[in-house]
């Protein structure tokens, strides 16, 4: 009798990893082919981000750092793309953008093919929007660009001068910018902004990482030095807020499931774990 | 070539090149040309674009390190291992070829890196969620008080980012905002105390050349020339 | 559809299938696509580094600034660390990176990460707060700055031994539960990673031509070269 109780708790203790996956997988497949509309809530930090971006003053200057690569693209693509046409939205404010990633300008032509700024918000390159190109260095790109923009560049992603584009006029470093935003996959890359920019020349920075980079952005947060810390997860809400619902709202449905399937996974283990050892099987 | 060649003058470039760094920052010291910028800006904006250059010649270390290891599988044919080091120099030699002759934003290059070095690295970084599945179901665990404290607070926050869950749940908010607010800003403040006060110490260490890790081999000679 | 488009979905797509193979089992079309990633991204490296070279540097020196002239040659100079007598002189550049990264991170650090996370820790009400959850956190909030800096700072035995020893457990739990929020936050992450993966082999591979009868070829292919060298039979271990 034990000996059975005993193989149940271990089947259930050690069940293989394919069948795992295999789980897994199926609860992802199936929500993307029948959605089930599931709410999204919208959370503080993305209202608090949305409502910095709806408080600037018409002419404002951006700038936002595409600091993340290939591998946090299908996270941070989407909110970058929601901020971007946030932005475009509210016209006449003025977007310059910069890499810190050695792959910021393919994903930034990649968002920008999905945004379309010409076709559906009348934007036009080097006027309401430009890219100045992937700068080596991280902090020494921030703290350079900071310092003395055209001394560290000048020409933008493609090889074009910066001079015959007419946002860059009066754009010379760090002052010039009313609010900094970043996309990263790497938190010392958010952190450079911060010792680089918000603690050097006091510009308003937010950030946008992968949601496990955010425990290490709270504490900068939670000082003020940033002003919104969302994750690229959040993506779904700011498109809610936004007004143009694409790849992140998506997948609200797929994350919900597979996060009950995580607390399913939990308790079978638990279970198994403590009627093992109730049983007399094990610690 | 004596030490002072080989260590004692790299360490104090470090620490000169520091030190005016920091100087730019911490004094304002008068204007020396027509921009209205001190001699110590002017400095820092030519080291910090010559940071950029270096850095730049870095990005290189990683295909000749790569060429140097795998060319040795290649010529000496390692058993179910050459095949791979070859097709990866090709690979190197592909993206390099392209990207250099038509440019990175070319039509070409970005059809290639889309084709295969984005698809990559994306399914790369996601297919360490199928572990972190396997991990959570057998690390979350009331084996210990430490290990109770993560899955209960694991499992809140689990259903906490479901975002439905939060919607029908208004209560996993105020945990999850207590978890994250409060807990987590508070632990991770302290690591970051903790770690700054270490990275102080360690700049300074290095720029007394106390630590001499970034110097890389030291022979014997060096070694024993070196303060303690 | 244009044809490259198509080839590069095609393309993206075998990859993506290959590599999640890994979860299942080793083999070698994993390899293949791993070894794949490992040399467009050095490659990748190289044409921006390349790139960037002949921005910040190369068009500064045709403008007319000749002291990048030294900076090219300390450049270059980085790559003396392969020579077995001269790796030496790689010192130098790497000195001055040194000295800018130390004297960068250093001049913030002590402002952003040390005396603006102390002033929000002080700011922290205590008394007057009226609200008992509230005055709770806050207190909870101020002990678990308090214990993690003694945890880190203070790691001589006799300060985590006998009275003194409730601090660094206080510490322990109060970082458990911060690394439990993170591990929680790492799985969102990752399965957002995953689902955009999915929804591009769904919406934009799926669709194409011929994709739904490949895709249980792909399988089939990939459970082959699951399989333990000695059942298949091709190809046989070398």
């Amino acid at each position: 009798m034990s000996g059975q109780s005993k193989s149940i708790w271990d089947t259930l203790e050690n069940i293989p990893r394919e069948v795992l996956y295999g789980i897994l997988l199926v609860v992802f497949v199936i929500p993307m082919i029948f959605p089930l509309g599931l709410p999204v809530p919208i959370s503080e930090n993305v209202r608090r981000w949305h409502r910095t971006i709806e408080a600037l003053p018409p002419g404002s200057v951006v700038m936002i750092d595409f600091g993340y690569s290939g591998g946090g693209e299908p996270e941070l693509g989407p909110m970058a793309v929601a901020v971007y046409r946030h932005l475009f939205t509210k016209g006449d404010i003025k977007v310059i953008c910069m890499s810190t990633s050695i792959e910021g300008t393919q994903l930034w032509d990649k968002a920008m093919a999905e945004i379309m700024p010409e076709q559906r918000f009348g934007a036009e390159y080097g006027v309401d929007y430009i890219h100045i190109g992937y700068i080596a260095g991280t902090e020494t790109a921030m703290a350079a660009i900071g310092k003395d923009l055209r001394a560290t560049t000048s020409t933008d992603y493609k090889g074009n001068s910066l001079d015959q584009y007419p946002i860059m006029d009066g754009i010379t470093d760090a002052s010039s910018f009313d609010l900094l935003i970043c996309y990263t996959t790497s938190g010392d890359m958010s952190e450079g902004w911060v010792r680089q920019w918000y603690t050097v020349y006091d510009t308003p920075y937010m950030c946008s990482v992968l949601a496990m980079m955010v425990p290490t952005m709270l504490p900068y947060q939670n000082a003020g030095q940033i002003i919104s810390v969302t994750s690229g997860a959040q993506a779904g809400e700011m498109e809610g807020l936004v007004g143009f619902p694409a790849r992140g709202i998506k997948s609200a449905d797929v994350i919900t499931l597979t996060h009950l399937l995580c607390l399913v996974y939990v308790a079978v283990g638990n279970i198994a774990y403590l009627g093992k050892r109730f049983s007399g099987g094990g610690k | 070539m004596s030490v002072t060649m080989k260590k004692t003058i790299p360490v104090v470039i470090v620490a000169v090149v520091a030190f005016i760094v920091m100087m730019d920052y911490f004094l304002v010291l008068p204007p020396i040309n027509g921009a209205g910028k001190s001699w110590t800006s002017s400095t820092v904006t030519d080291l910090q674009n010559w940071g950029i250059i270096l850095t730049a010649f870095s990005l290189g270390f990683g295909a000749v390190n790569l060429f140097y290891f795998h060319s040795k599988h290649i010529s000496r044919r390692t058993p179910g291992q050459w095949m791979y080091s070859l097709w990866l120099l090709i690979v190197i030699v592909i993206f390099t070829g392209i990207g250099i002759f038509t440019g990175p934003n070319s039509y070409q290059y970005s059809w290639l890196y889309n084709a295969s070095y984005f698809a990559l690295s994306a399914t790369v970084y996601s297919s360490l969620g199928f572990y972190m599945t396997s991990g959570l179901y057998r690390a979350l665990r009331f084996k210990t008080v430490e290990s109770g404290i993560f899955t209960i607070v694991g499992l809140v926050v689990l259903a906490r980012n479901a975002p439905a869950f939060a919607v029908y749940f208004p209560v996993l908010k105020v945990w999850g905002s207590f978890v994250s607010d409060v807990l987590t800003t508070s632990a991770q403040r302290g690591i970051m105390i903790g770690g700054a006060l270490g990275a102080i110490s360690l700049g300074i260490r290095t720029m007394t050349g106390r630590e001499t890790g970034f110097l890389g081999k030291m022979t014997e000679e060096e070694r024993g020339g070196g303060t303690e | 559809m244009e044809l490259s488009l198509v080839i590069q979905i095609w393309m993206a797509a075998i990859f993506t299938i290959f590599i999640y193979s890994i979860a299942f089992r080793d083999n070698n079309l994993f390899k293949f696509a791993e070894y794949t990633f490992v040399g467009a991204a050095a490659g990748h490296s190289l044409v921006y580094g390349v790139d960037n070279l002949k921005r910040y540097g190369w068009d500064n020196l045709m403008g007319g600034a000749y002291l990048y002239i030294v900076v090219f040659l300390l450049g270059i100079l980085l790559y003396s660390r392969y020579h077995p007598d001269y790796f030496w002189v790689s010192r130098y550049p790497l000195s001055i990176m040194m000295g800018l990264g130390i004297g960068l991170s250093m001049r913030a650090v002590v402002t952003a990460e040390f005396i603006a996370q102390i002033k929000s820790t002080a700011a922290v009400q205590v008394l007057g707060v009226t609200d008992p959850f509230k005055l709770v956190s806050n207190i909870i909030f101020i002990v678990l700055v308090v214990t993690t800096v003694y945890f880190f700072l203070f790691t001589i035995p006799k300060a985590h031994a006998g009275g003194l020893g409730v601090i660094p457990t206080i510490a322990r739990y109060g970082m458990m539960a911060a690394f439990s929020y993170s591990f929680a936050n790492t799985v969102l992450s990752r399965y957002n990673m995953i689902f955009g993966r999915l929804n591009f082999l769904y919406t934009e591979w799926i669709p194409l031509p011929g994709a739904i009868i490949a895709l249980p070829l792909v399988l089939i292919l990939l459970i082959y070269a699951m399989l333990p060298p000695e059942k298949r039979p091709w190809p046989k271990k070398e």
